[in-house]
């Protein structure tokens, strides 16, 4: 039996592994799809749970102290509780580009890190990061001191932070950080420091560890943790309030000391100030007696300066009179000087006068002898002259006589004697010459000499006038020269009297001079005095002042001590029992995101298998009863030779189950290897890039086992059941065929007459057998629908970025800035915008909570300073098209994502509060389409408003010039101080179709699926269908039907089945992607649920294209089918 | 001039591994137009093989077939395929009929694919069916059903008619019936009928009797008094 079983799986292979193929395509789709999630959590979770992620996260307004994390500790379900402490810290790396990390202390049994690279930390300084981020060992990172908190700063110790290992942290598995307030509000990743680098009086949070292994997100776990909620509440609440009682002693304490020592020093500065008021009179006094000796040296010099001023007159006065008097001296002298000239002169005169008198009378004898001895002389000349003249003639006579020859031959002698000769005639006639001259010459001489005789007689007559004249003139000088003399004694004793006064009046002077300089000595000191007064003075004002500002001060200081203290006891007053959050791990990001996304799969797992399961079974089916119909023979000839029904159902059970078993274990195989693999390849991306591990479940391998069983086997079972209640007789007999029969659209003549004959016999051939009909559109219609849902998914996710940043948000970007102290635009700002030709519209853009009764969400509350002015750059559109118009007063536009997720609908009141805990409230206008973000657009004015105080609009959204280069425009923009950010919406969109990407896989893992029902359920009916018909097959063969001619015959009915399976594959297509779509829930992100025309032409294209495939495959089995078939007789 | 048909040393050898079986061995004989022809044989002497070959569903390992002078044992897979197309008329033991078609529906199956078919409705009127032409097979008698595999054969308009054992899986009257038909379409269309029978009782009726034996033809002989269809017995 085993042998002959063997030799019909053999003799029928292509059948075998028809139903090993359905089998195993099922089961691996099943099982594969039912494993991702499981696999998924146990990859993921078991990293949490290996590296002891929190149970609880305490954090109390008031924080914790190391007494409090041991009294919790204390608790006996506890493995471990460690304080931790938490911020935002803003750094900048190598390049200078900023980043923001949360960052947090290392804690030893608690959330421990798994190490990628690298080691922990272990100086100061050192920081191990964010494996998802870029960063490198060896980074560095600068902690900046303008951008961060104070307190921040005051509580983080390094300023210069280097990484020194990259790791996963079971508190950070997805990739979303948050946000801050710091920066640009997006977080980097995270940072874990050794506790010592952080300066904090209190641990911010307050890690708790329970003592257990169970698996994440399973019922054990949310029943051990809901179990001990209560008790743990009560717990973290007591130990609250026993701080908040610590706390409050502590400040009472603090207040006394602080009002002990106010007081203390109020009376220390009051002393100070009282000794100060002393010195500052007594020198008042000493200043005042010093300004009153002034005023009286003052006036001193005053009488000083009158008296000299009288004094010098006085003087001056003098010297007028001494002046007249020396000049009355002076010309008393002067006419005394003159008169004893004239006297003098007088005198003169008459001694001249005298003389000329004795004078002229010697003169006078004188002359009269000269006269007299002229006379005389006369007389003796006369004579000699005589004398003289008769010896010169004698002489001459003499001389003729001896030379007168000499005189005859003169000529005749030598030259020399003839001048001798001459010579001595010419002096003998001078001599003549001049004897006669003085005889003439004496002549002369007697008449003179008597003139002078009357002339002296003349003289003697006048002279002896004169005498008398001279006698008189006498008398009178003796008279003036005695009236000269009274009058010089008279002008002597003047004199004498003047030189007296002058002297006097010198000393005078003298003396005025030295009080003058006396005078002015007394002046210079006075002045002396008086600027030291003046110093004096200012100094005592100094510090007047001084002492003014003092008491001042020290009013204020004590009214501030005061203040401070009066706050201290009011705050102590408004300090209420501190409010605490038992914070469990749905809390955390990462383990709340995965769990929701992991269930993605595990939705999608619901609905796709049973597709999958629903196609194997009728598989199965119609495989087995047409293979237990084609056996009819053999199971009648069996019967008749006596072989039980068991063993005859045995045969095909066998072949059917051993089929079904080997499929299943294939299909659990590849199934549960493949698909987690593939769907984790995409979903790491957004989480810890970890190795899935392989999970086996018993109950899943022992599901599809059954369930394969039950098709393959239940199947068989049916069939041969059927078979076997017919008698071994009527088994050997053939089978009466299935009678023809006209199908519904024979009466519909219009269409039915138009159609190509051999058109209707396919369409008659297509209703004969209506379970293949059902199976065959069934099989096709998954298919297609698969294919759609496939490239639906992509077109919705992968492309609701591009929907985003170009149909939504138009803008080429968005600028934060911080607005001037008025709240304008930083004029550097717009003046680069305005340089670069950019339209930009100015929005106020902030953080804020939706709040609801159980959920707060954070959001993007955005108020345009006027609505018109986002024309171009946001778009509000309504979900079915139509434009929205702006919200006025306290109207809201929520995006869709919020409104579907957070089931807020039009006209619903809704309340946003910020970390300060201010609320604002709105009711919703209208929902417009969005996906990426949470949005609330809001008016501006509404917001300041409801909160009472100007709100800054600190984000713009730009658009440039077409044709500029953005991301130069971004670098210049950028480079602004005033500018905290630049987002290119351009860049945004590609960073998140990118990431989107990776859903070609899940993509591709679809189509490969489709193509794999496909060629199954098509191959698989269409050779059912030729062996059932390959003897009309080989009737019309030998009619003389062509190659083509009789493939078309046949596989005519798969084209207009498959295009039909088509038709509803897209109805059913269109349903699966919805719901697949309702499924993947992505936080911050809303899928456009849409399948693009393409994706359509796509899924269509391929479902034919396998279609083809398989007719290929079909058309060489009918050409083997041999014509003498057609001879045989019917079996 | 040679004979309608033209079968001359025709050998068929269909090798099974190392064994050689030789279906036909030096076959001849000759049909001429118009004649109707039994070709009579046991099981397994080989008048299969001669169908199979006259009607272009096999081919022969040497020898010579003609049709109207057309040398068939040298065509291809697609001249054969038109050779059965247009030349050849099949009439099979266990009628063959498309079950998913009717009567009318089966002959025009036939004549749609045929170069210059007879009407369908005529034809069917001519076998006598002219009142079931729209019933299915399944609501057919055998007789009914045969006589419907004649005229989808007949509105093709062969040259020659094949008709394999066409009584077989008949009662002894409709077989009768059949029969008659057949041999009226041969006498009043002048159609040439070969009918393969092992009963050499039909042997009578022929005009040409062919005897198969061991795969070789054992003798053709010309029928001198042939007897009427309702006067055969067997």
């Amino acid at each position: 039996m085993t042998a002959s079983a063997l030799r019909e799986i053999r003799s029928s292979f292509g059948r075998f592994m028809a139903i090993l193929s359905i089998i195993a395509l099922g089961v691996g789709f099943f099982t594969g799809v039912r494993i991702t999630t499981p696999a998924m959590v146990n990859t993921v979770g078991g990293f949490m749970t290996d590296h002891e992620l929190f149970d609880y996260r305490i954090i109390s307004t008031l924080g914790w102290e190391d007494k409090d994390v041991d009294k919790l500790k204390e608790r006996e379900d506890v493995r471990a509780a460690e304080g931790a402490y938490a911020l935002d810290l803003l750094c900048l790396d190598e390049e200078g580009e900023e980043h923001v990390f949360k960052t947090h202390s290392l804690t030893d049994d608690v959330n421990r890190p798994d190490i990628l690279e690298g080691r922990l930390p272990k100086d100061a300084g050192e920081c191990v990061i964010d494996g998802k981020t870029a960063f490198k060992v060896g980074d560095k990172l600068t902690v900046s001191e303008t951008e961060n908190t104070e307190d921040a700063l005051d509580g983080f110790k390094p300023r210069e932070l280097t990484v020194v290992g990259r790791i996963y942290s079971p508190a950070y598995v997805h990739f979303e950080r948050g946000t801050t307030s710091l920066g640009s509000g997006s977080v980097t990743g995270y940072i874990y420091l050794n506790e010592a680098d952080f300066d904090m009086d209190v641990y911010t949070e307050l890690y708790i560890k329970l003592d257990h292994e169970l698996d994440v997100y399973s019922d054990e776990y949310k029943d051990y943790m809901s179990e001990r909620e209560g008790s743990w509440e009560e717990a973290a609440e007591a130990q609250a309030q026993d701080r908040y009682e610590r706390i409050v002693s502590e400040a009472e304490e603090e207040l006394n000391s602080g009002r002990e020592e106010l007081d203390s020093a109020r009376e220390e500065g009051r002393q100070e100030l009282d000794s100060a008021r002393e010195e500052l009179d007594s020198a008042k006094e000493e200043l005042d007696s010093a300004a009153e000796k002034l005023k009286e040296a003052e006036k001193e010099i005053a009488d000083g300066e009158k008296e000299i001023a009288d004094n010098e007159k006085k003087l001056s006065d003098a010297k007028a009179q001494l002046d007249n008097a020396g000049s009355t001296l002076a010309s008393g002298k002067a006419q005394l000087d003159s008169g004893w000239v004239q006297l003098e002169a007088g005198r003169k005169e008459l001694e001249k006068n005298e003389k000329a008198l004795t004078d002229g009378e010697k003169e006078l004898k004188t002359a009269q002898k000269q006269i007299d001895e002229g006379l005389a002389q006369i007389k003796t000349a006369e004579k000699q002259l005589d004398g003289q003249q008769k010896e010169l003639e004698e002489q001459q006579t003499a001389f003729m006589k001896e030379n007168g020859a000499y005189f005859e031959m003169i000529d005749m002698l030598p030259t020399e004697q003839e001048m001798q000769l001459n010579g001595a005639k010419a002096q003998f006639e001078q001599g003549l010459g001049q004897i006669e001259a003085a005889r003439k010459e004496l002549g002369q001489k007697k008449a003179e000499l008597s003139a002078g005789q009357k002339e002296l007689d003349g003289k003697k007559k006048e002279l002896d006038t004169a005498k008398e004249k001279l006698s008189a003139g006498r008398a009178e000088y003796e008279k003036n020269l005695a009236a000269y003399y009274a009058s010089a004694g008279q002008y002597e004793s003047g004199r004498a009297q003047y030189n007296s006064g002058r002297a006097e009046y010198n000393s005078g002077k003298a003396q005025l001079e030295d009080g003058k300089s006396e005078l002015e000595k007394g002046r210079r000191e006075y002045e002396d005095g008086k600027a030291e007064y003046e110093d004096g003075k200012k100094k005592y004002e100094d510090g007047e002042q001084e002492y003014e500002d003092g008491l001042t001060e020290f009013d204020e200081e004590i009214a501030d001590a005061e203040k401070e203290l009066a706050d201290g006891e009011q705050e102590l007053r408004d300090l209420e029992a501190p409010d605490i959050f038992l914070l469990d791990r749905n809390t955390n990001i990462g383990y709340a995101c995965f769990k929701n996304d992991s269930e993605i799969v595990a939705q999608v797992a619901r609905v796709f298998p049973i597709f999958f399961i629903l196609v194997a079974a009728l598989v199965c089916m119609t495989t087995m009863s047409r293979m237990v119909e084609e056996r009819r023979t053999l199971i009648g000839t069996l019967k008749a030779l006596g072989y039980s029904e068991r063993a005859i159902m045995r045969r095909f059970t066998f072949y059917a189950g051993s089929a079904a078993m080997i499929g299943c274990v294939l299909g659990y195989g590849v199934g549960t290897v493949l698909f987690p693999r593939v769907i984790w390849m995409t979903y790491k991306l957004m989480y810890i890039e970890l190795d899935i591990k392989y999970l086996f479940d018993v109950k899943l391998a022992v599901i599809a086992a059954a369930v394969s069983l039950l098709c393959s086997v239940g199947a068989a079972w049916l069939s041969c059941r059927y078979e076997l209640a017919e008698t071994a007789a009527e088994l050997m007999r053939p089978k009466a065929p299935k009678a023809g029969k006209r199908v519904l659209l024979e009466h519909v003549p219009f269409i039915w007459n138009r159609m190509k004959f051999l058109h209707k016999v396919s369409v008659r051939n297509i209703f004969r057998y209506k379970k293949r009909l059902f199976m065959m559109i069934l099989g096709i219609s998954g298919c297609t629908a698969l294919l759609l849902t496939g490239f639906g998914i992509k077109d919705s996710v992968g492309d609701f970025a591009v929907v985003q940043y170009e149909e939504i948000v138009t803008a080429d970007a968005s600028v934060s800035y911080k607005a001037e102290d008025d709240g304008t635009v930083p004029a550097e700002l717009s003046q680069k915008l305005g340089d670069i030709g950019a339209d930009y519209a100015c929005v106020y853009s902030a953080s804020w909570d939706l709040v609801k009764k159980d959920l707060t969400k954070s959001m993007s509350v955005v108020a345009p300073e006027d609505f018109s002015q986002l024309e171009g750059s946001m778009n509000f559109i309504d979900t079915d098209g139509s434009k929205l118009t702006a919200p006025v007063g306290d109207e809201a536009l929520v995006s869709v994502s919020v409104a579907e997720r957070y089931n807020v609908k039009k006209g619903d009141e809704i309340e946003l509060r910020d970390e300060n805990m201010r609320t604002l409230h709105f009711t919703v206008k209208d929902i417009f389409d969005n996906h990426v973000y949470n949005y609330v657009f809001v008016s501006h004015d509404e917001v300041e408003r409801q909160l009472g105080e100007r709100a800054d609009l600190n984000e713009m959204y730009v658009n440039f010039k077409s044709g500029k280069d953005v991301h130069e425009a971004q670098a210049e923009i950028g480079k602004l101080d005033s500018v905290t950010n630049v987002t290119l919406y351009e860049d945004f969109k590609k960073r998140m179709t990118d990431s989107m990407s990776s859903l070609d896989y899940v993509v591709l893992l679809v189509i490969v699926s489709a193509a794999g029902l496909a060629f199954i359920v098509l191959y698989n009916l269409t050779n059912i269908n030729i062996t059932e018909r390959e003897r009309e097959i080989a009737t019309i063969k030998v009619l003389g039907f062509f190659k083509n001619e009789t493939a078309a015959y046949v596989l005519r009915e798969n084209i207009f089945l498959t295009a039909l399976g088509i038709a509803v594959g897209l109805g059913l297509g269109v349903i699966l992607h919805r719901f697949v779509m309702a499924q993947i829930v992505v936080d911050l992100v809303s899928f456009k649920v849409r399948i693009l025309p393409r994706s359509y032409l796509f899924s269509i294209a391929l479902t034919f294209l396998f279609n083809l495939a398989v007719n290929f495959f079909m058309e060489s089995k009918l050409e083997k089918i041999n014509m003498a078939e057609s001879l045989k007789s019917v079996e | 001039m040679s004979a309608f048909v033209e079968f001359k040393n025709v050998r068929k050898t269909y090798k099974t591994g190392e064994v050689e079986i030789h279906a036909l061995r030096d076959a001849s004989f000759e049909i001429e137009k118009g004649e109707f022809c039994v070709i009579v044989g046991a099981s397994g002497a080989g008048k299969t093989t001669i169908l199979n070959i006259l009607g272009g569903m096999d081919t022969l390992t040497s020898g010579s077939v003609k049709l109207d002078g057309k040398e068939i044992s040298t065509l291809g897979k697609k001249d054969l395929t038109a050779y059965r197309r247009y030349d050849i008329g099949f009439v099979f033991q266990f009628y063959n009929l498309v079950q998913n078609l009717t009567a009318k529906e089966n002959v025009e199956l036939a004549a749609q694919i045929c170069k210059d078919p007879l009407d369908a409705e005529q034809v069917l009127k001519q076998v006598g069916l002219g009142e079931r032409m729209k019933n299915f097979p399944a609501q057919l008698s055998g007789g009914e059903q045969q006589r419907v595999a004649i005229a989808r054969a007949l509105a093709k308009n062969p040259k020659l008619l094949l008709c394999d054992e066409p009584t077989g899986a008949l009662d002894y009257n409709t077989g009768k019936a059949v029969l008659k038909l057949l041999q009226d379409t041969c006498r009043k269309n002048g159609m040439t009928v070969v009918v393969i029978t092992h009963n050499s009782a039909l042997a009578a009726m022929a005009d040409r009797i062919i005897t198969v034996k061991s795969g070789t033809v054992e003798s053709m002989v010309l029928n001198k008094d042939i007897v009427d269809v309702e006067d055969i017995e067997w």
